[in-house]
């Protein structure tokens, strides 16, 4: 076991730094420069560029941009600064990051609670009405972006009057100390998100666990199981679910690295102040190293989250082992 | 009945007399009135929530171009002179006022007595002279301009000295007269009691005036002498700014501005996200396009409680189409560089359509380029201009002999060749996706074949400096004075990007006359001559000149201009129309909730 995660850790560094090198190439391959946002300023003058691009090592050549930044990031863990706001990458990350976490857990645990139970029921009564009717939804909810399922919600709220129309406070709460009403205007804002970034997710864990189960309710040992005598409660819980959640597991650890990309655009459309939209900006205005750090985080996420997956795979099913 | 004033009475009285006498020395207020503009008395209070289109990477004026800092620094901060919000003339602002001496080239400002900034520290010549000598004059200020206070006298570059004469009394000194200088004196002047650590004169590196307000500053450091303080930020949500108690404006009763005590600054970026949150009442007022309009004025006209407010604009981009002089492929640039042949393609560009389908008739036929509303520049050159006329346009491009010769129903350019170029427009903009389809609809029907090809709208004028398009739809915003956009206009200017092989190799180096036709050299000396001519007249006739070379040579062809419209509640008050962002134009003081 230790032996299996030592090496596992140990590829880290070498993926991540091939990553790592993807990523900056494919950004100095993009057109523009970050200057360009300076020239229609009656204040720009070519002489200004110039003296930006040496202040932000923009005038060295890519292979020592890059060199320099990794350098940095071995040596001293520092990830660069971001050329726009002149701060370090790793602060600017720290002040989204709460928000990020928040909206991501809330949006995945509401996506697993409502999912895992649907599935498991959809595959009991298979072929009912309401297997049928939730197959529907789960089919719906993968085909349909997140971002428009955002903006109709969007419209729904506003076509009943609501005030409650992207971000995650209403103006006067934001910045204020905690309280009861502020706590209240949080959820009446947070569902939308969470209804609308969630219901994908939904949908695959649904029709997930539905197969799964499927799947094992006709294996042998559930017939056995039955054949005991067991209660049907105790079938469906102990033998065919326990089984059924296993390859869920997997699927959890994959879904680590959506806490920064997985929702960009719905949270663009609702404007939440969450590390996506950073990532967005950051591309788009070739703030590199911000863009560079956050896409290293998220490779980072994707095989940490994959492997505590497979730990807790072998700790839920007795038949794996690592070594 | 018979009064007797005790001692203690006839003290406090005389106290309190010489108290208001020394206010009214000390404080040196400017009444701000608008009769003309249908403002009135507005009453103290409440809470302004307007909406910002991106979070301020930080909160230092001169660190970056940023439209969000311009637009906090806007509220928080005041420069010498600003504008008339009326008719856009130059008023007096933190300085009460100015001399100008006869050669032009000495300029002295009296400043505004009694003027404090939000900590409490007396505002003096000092700090003026510290915002131009250590920070705007730095070149290694990101968003400073020390290209405009350098001047090349006699081949030789030579720089605007700052002197302070006394507590209130600034005076600069150029090496020649320039007939803008007034004009560009509305940079915000920041705090030295503050700033000097960040700066060369503070035992600072020259870049490090950058480093000066991240946003993770303490809402306290950031002082300004403006309308409001920084209250507090909460990143990616909100800019809260707080009233400023002691400023020095005061309406016509004498009413201290500004009216609102909080101006909330929501942080909302995209068009959807702050049409929803106006329309959900989060949001006081919007600033919207004509685009959006109908929208609008449905809701409004179903009593939704706000007022669609149109005017002509001044500022704000009117889009042009250009073609590359320059582009890549030989047979297109020779053709582009033809008068004859854009000539002919202004016949296709429909200007009524785009003005009456893309701006719902919210905008008019444009100046080339100045605003037509400007009223000191602009000439009327629409009688010069190729107006919609497709089968003009057809027998333009047959007489350039640009037939179809292989039947297939575009022209070409030689017997293989079809006349077919690619069109760059942004497509993340409706407006641009709206004229780039009718270019190429109008187009298609006289033979011309274009390929649209959709950018991000902000990569825009990059890609035009890049050279990297055939041809392209821009938009570049119009100022008061032409000089303010000389660098686009006059040919081998840093953004003149349609003709490329004017530009100098090296920046700084004369331009490449070579390369330039005779108009182009007419309006190289206009621009010239209007960066030094003093003679108001003479320089207006000029540049009238210019625009009517643009009209009749078409460099570029412009579009439609595009006026102000904006939705607003009506609960607020005193309403006029504002970018946010033009410094020294900024009414958001006087509005006030009814």
């Amino acid at each position: 076991m230790l032996v299996f995660v030592t090496r596992r850790i140990a590829l880290f560094f070498p993926t991540l730094l091939l990553v790592s090198a993807i990523c900056f190439f494919v950004i100095q391959l993009q057109p523009g420069s970050f200057t360009d946002r300076y020239l229609e300023d009656p204040r720009f003058s070519p002489e200004t560029v110039a003296r930006i691009n040496a202040q932000l090592g923009l005038d060295r050549s890519p292979v020592e941009q890059y060199g320099r930044w990794i350098w940095g990031i071995v040596t001293r863990l520092d990830f660069g600064y971001s050329f726009f706001a002149n701060r370090p990458v790793t602060t600017m990350i720290g002040e989204r990051l709460a928000w990020t976490v928040v909206v991501a857990v809330v949006t995945l645990g509401f996506a697993w609670l409502v999912a895992i139970p649907l599935g498991i029921y959809t595959a009991l009564k298979r072929n009912g009405v309401t297997d049928a009717v939730a197959s529907f939804i789960g089919y719906v909810g993968l085909a349909v972006p997140d971002f428009l399922v955002a903006l109709l919600l969007v419209a729904l709220v506003l076509s009943y009057g609501g005030t409650n129309v992207g971000g995650l406070f209403s103006p006067r709460f934001i910045g204020e100390p905690w309280s009861w009403p502020k706590f209240v205007d949080l959820l009446n804002h947070l569902w939308i998100p969470v209804l609308a970034i969630g219901t994908a997710g939904i949908a695959t864990v649904m029709r997930q666990m539905r197969a799964n189960l499927l799947d094992v309710l006709h294996a042998d040992y559930v017939r056995t199981a039955r054949a005991k005598g067991l209660s049907e409660r105790r079938v469906i819980n102990r033998h065919a679910v326990r089984t059924a959640i296993n390859p869920l597991v997997s699927m959890a650890g994959l879904q680590l690295p959506e806490l920064i990309n997985g929702t960009i655009i719905a949270s663009i459309v609702l404007n939440l102040p969450t590390i996506g939209p950073l990532l967005f900006d950051s591309l788009l205005a070739k703030d590199q190293y911000v863009a560079m750090t956050l896409l290293l985080f998220a490779s980072a996420l994707l095989m940490v989250g994959n492997l505590l997956a497979d730990l807790a795979l072998a700790w839920v099913d007795p038949r794996i082992r690592y070594g | 009945m018979k009064y007797t004033f005790r001692s203690s009475t006839l003290t406090a009285l005389a106290l309190a007399l010489v108290l208001a006498l020394a206010g009214i020395a000390a404080a040196q207020d400017k009444t701000v009135a608008y009769p003309g503009l249908g403002l009135g008395e507005g009453s103290t209070g409440g809470t302004l929530t307007l909406a910002l289109g991106d979070a301020p990477p930080r909160f230092f004026y001169y660190g970056e171009i940023s439209q969000p800092i311009q637009y906090i620094t806007q509220q928080m901060f005041d420069s010498l002179v600003e504008y008339d919000l009326e008719t856009y003339d130059l008023v007096p602002a933190l300085a009460a006022s100015w001399d100008i001496s006869d050669d032009g080239t000495v300029y002295t400002f009296y400043l505004r007595e009694g003027v404090t900034w939000h900590d409490g520290t007396p505002f003096t010549a000092e700090d003026v002279v510290f915002t131009y000598d250590q920070i705007i004059t730095n070149p290694e200020a990101r968003a400073g301009d020390a290209a405009q206070f350098t001047f090349t006298v006699a081949g030789e570059s030579r720089q605007v000295t700052f002197e302070a004469l006394d507590d209130l009394t600034v005076r600069m000194t150029l090496p020649a007269a320039s007939p803008t200088f007034l004009l560009q004196q509305r940079f915000f002047i920041m705090p030295k009691h503050v700033l000097l650590p960040y700066s060369v004169e503070g035992g600072a590196e020259p870049s490090e005036i950058n480093d000066a307000w991240p946003t993770s500053v303490d809402p306290s450091e950031v002082v300004g002498t403006g309308p409001y303080r920084l209250g507090s930020y909460v990143p990616g949500q909100l800019v809260r700014l707080e009233r400023n108690d002691d400023y020095w404006k005061v309406d016509a009763v004498g009413t201290r501005l500004p009216y609102f005590d909080r101006l909330e600054l929501l942080i909302v970026p995209g068009t959807e996200a702050q049409t929803a949150q106006f329309l959900a009442g989060n949001l006081d007022q919007l600033n919207i396009t004509g685009v959006q309009f109908p929208d609008f004025k449905s809701r409004e006209l179903a009593g939704a409680g706000f007022s669609v407010i149109e005017s002509p604009a001044l500022f704000g981009s009117p889009p042009h189409l250009a073609f590359n002089f320059n582009a890549a492929d030989p047979a297109l640039a020779e053709l582009f560089s033809q008068v004859e042949f854009r000539r002919a393609m202004e016949f296709a560009v429909d200007r009524m359509r785009v003005i009456d389908d893309v701006y719902n008739g919210l905008a008019e036929l444009p100046g080339t380029p100045t605003a037509p509303v400007n009223a000191a520049f602009y000439e009327d050159t629409t009688g010069l201009m190729n107006m919609y006329d497709l089968e003009a346009a057809a027998s333009a491009l047959d007489a350039l002999g640009l037939v179809d010769t292989s039947g297939n129903g575009v022209r070409n350019i030689s017997a293989t060749r079809d006349l077919e170029f690619t069109l760059t427009y942004g497509s993340d903009s409706a407006v641009f996706t709206d004229i780039a389809t009718i270019l190429q609809n109008d187009f298609a029907e006289i033979g011309v074949r274009v390929n649209l090809q959709g950018i991000q709208a902000s990569q825009l004028l990059g890609t035009g400096l890049s050279g990297d398009y055939e041809a392209i739809v821009v938009a570049l915003g119009n100022q008061p004075d032409p000089e303010l956009r000389k660098p686009i206009w006059q040919p081998g200017g840093s953004l003149y990007y349609w003709h490329r092989a004017t530009q100098p190799e090296n920046p700084g180096d004369p331009p490449n006359f070579d390369v330039m036709a005779d108009w182009e050299l007419r309006i190289f000396d206009i621009f010239d001559q209007g960066s030094i001519e003093m003679d108001a007249e003479v320089r207006a006739e000029n540049y009238r000149e210019w625009q009517r070379l643009n009209a009749e040579y078409v460099p570029v062809i412009m579009i439609a201009k595009p006026g102000n419209v904006a939705a607003v509640y009506d609960t607020v008050g005193n309403f006029v129309y504002s970018l946010g962002v033009i410094p020294g134009y900024n009414p958001v003081p006087l509005y006030y909730r009814r």
